[in-house]
């Protein structure tokens, strides 16, 4: 039996489940271009392997995967899928391409393929992914059994074949390369006090002088504002130079919406805990700068990104012209206020600390909502 | 005077004593709307049937398929007869989308007053999205057919064979039935429904709104309906097209229809010498949502739609001096539906 706290866990991994099935409907349904090849490995990874992590057995394991892969995703959630992930590729493009040699530290990823595709893009980019133990052996399976994971990510591993629980719980859940770090951690550890030693692990790879670019995309959310915070801050301390934060989540906007969705994901055992104590662009920005001392602050919610809103200002658009009618086209659209409504509830953050000159410029190139605030 | 079947025969006349007071003609109403010749009357065995099945439907079970295929047999020789711009007299209460949620659909006959008390006008939108789909759509129909002068179905844009194959309702009927036999039935039926209603000859409604191809109501007579929603034309806009702020006529974010501003629908309301448009289509997060200096009204009845949306939904009364009223009413708990294994709407997670 899981503990009441083992139960929340195995809730908040279980997202990453919802967000690789959405990238593989959204895949599948052509919104993302070239497709993504990266997502079926990761999938047979966790059709051989979650049955062995804690809270599954072989008959829950089965039932949960099919139900998850088994349903169509609606048009409006291939949509939200494709944006977001368009989002965080864009910037996180820029910022490759105006540091060159500069490291990308994506939180809790999960199965997400970003790493593989600007690993095989950029040459001289390293990439940091930090995850609980059960997600970072999901991940390591299906690197090591696939042949082109393998080489982009320079591993020499051999491939594994999970048999067991014990066998799974034996696997060492890091791995690391010349370019790539694999690392098992609780972030959530961060904020308990922790001795310079338990963070050891954290910080072995990690280069604290280049300009680093950290992402969580719907990763913070799960956790406290104070551990928000405190996770923020200790990844702050550690740069020398520039580093940036890229957040994507959801806020409740003290609507209805916004109390049906917390009702609704309670109910999987989800406790959304920044979604309704930073309900709104505001109410985070004031966070990122006051609370976590951040500066060059950007918001904007995916509505206006991709919820058909009708741009009057002269900025560029996050979503080029083209290829918004190329997705409009993809499906029938019976519905805009439901995608308006679901997509404002979402919201982009970005901020950065940089004791010298040094700014990230190319965030600048696109429409945000609130860039007033440098 | 003609009798009205749809009511039991103390009923009619209870209602003819209890209408005495009224002007002439006003309590015949509903029996002597003009219809065509070729109707037949309900036999005694099938009001018994229809009655079992709309019991049966009540607690949510869906109909086997053998009766599915009964019940859409009789209900397009209710249907075919029915008139594109469908005359239904006041008092009448004009729902809005309904989407598969059969609680909410229960909700909203405890609301308004059950049927056939209450006559209902309903604006199209039964399937998909929700989860009862199948049981929503067969019980309306039953009603349809077991008071047809009492009800009226309108069709709207998910009442068509390609958007229910992404909405919901054509996964729902290979869950329900293990093949798309029902679903084929149902929107073989979709392709009789009447697509706008005329109440009263003030009150114009159907599920989207204004075609710019169409000037007139005696423009709608001419449509031949019978047939798969198009994707485009006069009766695709009729489905599909949504009042604006802009004026004039704007394209549809949705791919089909035309945005229509306040110009349009006035220009429409004199021509035709209405009061109102009245359409569903769009999530209004009130349940009801005046336009166009309130020349327009959108009226949405599925509550939280989509288990997510967090809206209240809403119904319209209309009396016999034309008088409005809203009643607004928010999701009705599941009885029977164990909310444990009812499966979370999908968010970005």
């Amino acid at each position: 039996m899981l503990s009441p706290l083992e139960k929340i866990d195995k809730a908040i991994r279980a997202t990453d489940l919802d967000a690789l099935a959405c990238r593989h409907s959204a895949n599948q349904a052509n919104y993302i271009t070239p497709q993504d090849p990266f997502i079926e490995p990761l999938i047979l990874s966790y059709k051989s392997n979650l049955q062995y992590c804690s809270g599954y057995t072989n008959l829950s394991a089965g039932r949960t995967l099919r139900s998850v892969f088994g349903e169509r995703k609606l048009p409006l959630i291939n949509r939200g899928t494709y944006l977001r992930t368009k989002l965080i590729d864009q910037v996180t493009e820029e910022f490759i391409k105006q540091f060159d040699v500069c490291q990308i530290l994506s939180l809790g990823g999960g199965s997400d393929t970003r790493g593989f595709r600007f690993l095989e893009k950029f040459e001289r980019v390293i990439y940091h992914e930090i995850d609980f133990p059960e997600s970072t052996k999901i991940k390591k399976v299906a690197i090591l059994r696939n042949e082109k994971l393998k080489s982009i990510v320079e591993s020499q591993g051999e491939s594994v074949d999970i048999t067991s629980k014990e066998q799974f719980q034996q696997l060492s859940p890091n791995l690391h390369t010349k370019r790539y770090h694999l690392q098992s951690y609780d972030l959530r550890k961060l904020s308990s006090g922790l001795t310079s030693e338990d963070v050891i692990p954290l910080l072995k790879h990690f280069d604290s002088s280049l300009p680093t670019l950290v992402l969580s995309e719907c990763v913070l959310c799960y956790a406290s504002p104070s551990e928000n915070e405190e996770i923020i801050k200790f990844w702050k301390h550690q740069c020398r130079g520039l580093v940036s934060f890229l957040i994507y989540e959801p806020m409740s906007l003290n609507d209805s919406f916004g109390a049906t969705m917390t009702k609704n994901l309670l109910q999987r055992g989800i406790n959304l805990q920044t979604f309704n104590e930073l309900p709104d662009l505001n109410s985070r920005l004031v966070f990122l700068s006051d609370i976590c001392g951040l500066s060059h602050i950007k918001l904007t919610n995916m509505s206006d990104v991709g919820g058909y809103v009708i741009y009057s200002s002269s900025k560029k658009p996050w979503i080029e012209v083209s290829d918004m009618k190329r997705i409009n086209k993809l499906e029938f659209i019976d519905e805009v206020e439901e995608i308006k409504l679901l997509f404002e509830h979402y919201c982009l953050c970005y901020a950065e600390s940089s004791p010298g000159d040094i700014t990230f410029e190319g965030v600048n190139e696109v429409r945000w909502e609130s860039d007033d605030w440098s | 005077m003609d009798l009205d079947t749809d009511v039991p025969m103390e009923d009619v006349e209870e209602h003819q004593l209890r209408q005495s007071g009224q002007p002439a003609g006003a309590d015949a109403s509903a029996a002597s709307r003009p219809f065509s010749g070729k109707k037949q009357d309900l036999s005694l065995t099938s009001v018994n049937q229809l009655d079992q099945w709309i019991d049966k439907l009540s607690k949510c079970e869906p109909l086997s398929e053998a009766d599915v295929k009964r019940l859409c047999d009789m209900a397009i020789d209710v249907l075919q007869f029915e008139e594109n711009v469908q005359p239904v007299q006041v008092p009448v209460t004009i729902c809005g989308d309904v989407h598969g949620q059969f609680h909410d659909l229960i909700e909203l006959f405890k609301i308004g007053g059950p049927c056939p008390d209450t006559n209902y006008l309903f604006m199209g939108d039964y399937v998909d999205r929700g989860y009862y789909s199948v049981e929503t759509v067969s019980y309306l129909v039953c009603m349809k057919v077991r008071y047809p002068n009492r009800i009226t179905i309108l069709r709207g844009n998910h009442e068509s064979r390609q958007i229910t194959q992404v909405y919901g309702f054509y996964d729902e009927c290979l869950r329900k039935y293990g093949s798309a036999t029902v679903w084929k039935l149902f929107t073989d039926l979709f392709d009789y429904f009447p697509i706008t209603a005329l109440v009263d000859n003030k009150v114009f409604c159907l599920h989207g709104g204004l075609s710019p191809m169409i000037e007139t109501i005696d423009q709608v007579r001419e449509l031949n309906r019978i047939q798969e929603v198009p994707h485009e034309g006069p009766m695709c806009d009729l489905l599909w097209s949504d009042p604006d702020d802009r004026g004039g006529w704007g394209i549809s974010p949705r791919g089909a229809g035309f945005t229509f501003g306040q110009d349009i629908s006035e220009q429409f309301n004199h021509t035709n010498d209405l009061s109102l448009i009245a359409r569903a289509h769009q999530l209004v997060m009130e349940g009801f949502s005046w336009s166009h200096q309130e020349s327009v009204v959108t009226i949405f009845s599925a509550p939280n739609y989509c288990y997510r949306c967090g809206n209240q939904a809403a119904i319209m009364e209309v009396d016999e001096q034309h008088n409005r009223q809203f009643l607004q009413y928010d999701p009705s708990v599941r009885p029977g539906e164990p909310t444990v294994t009812r499966k979370t709407p999908d968010y970005f997670l």
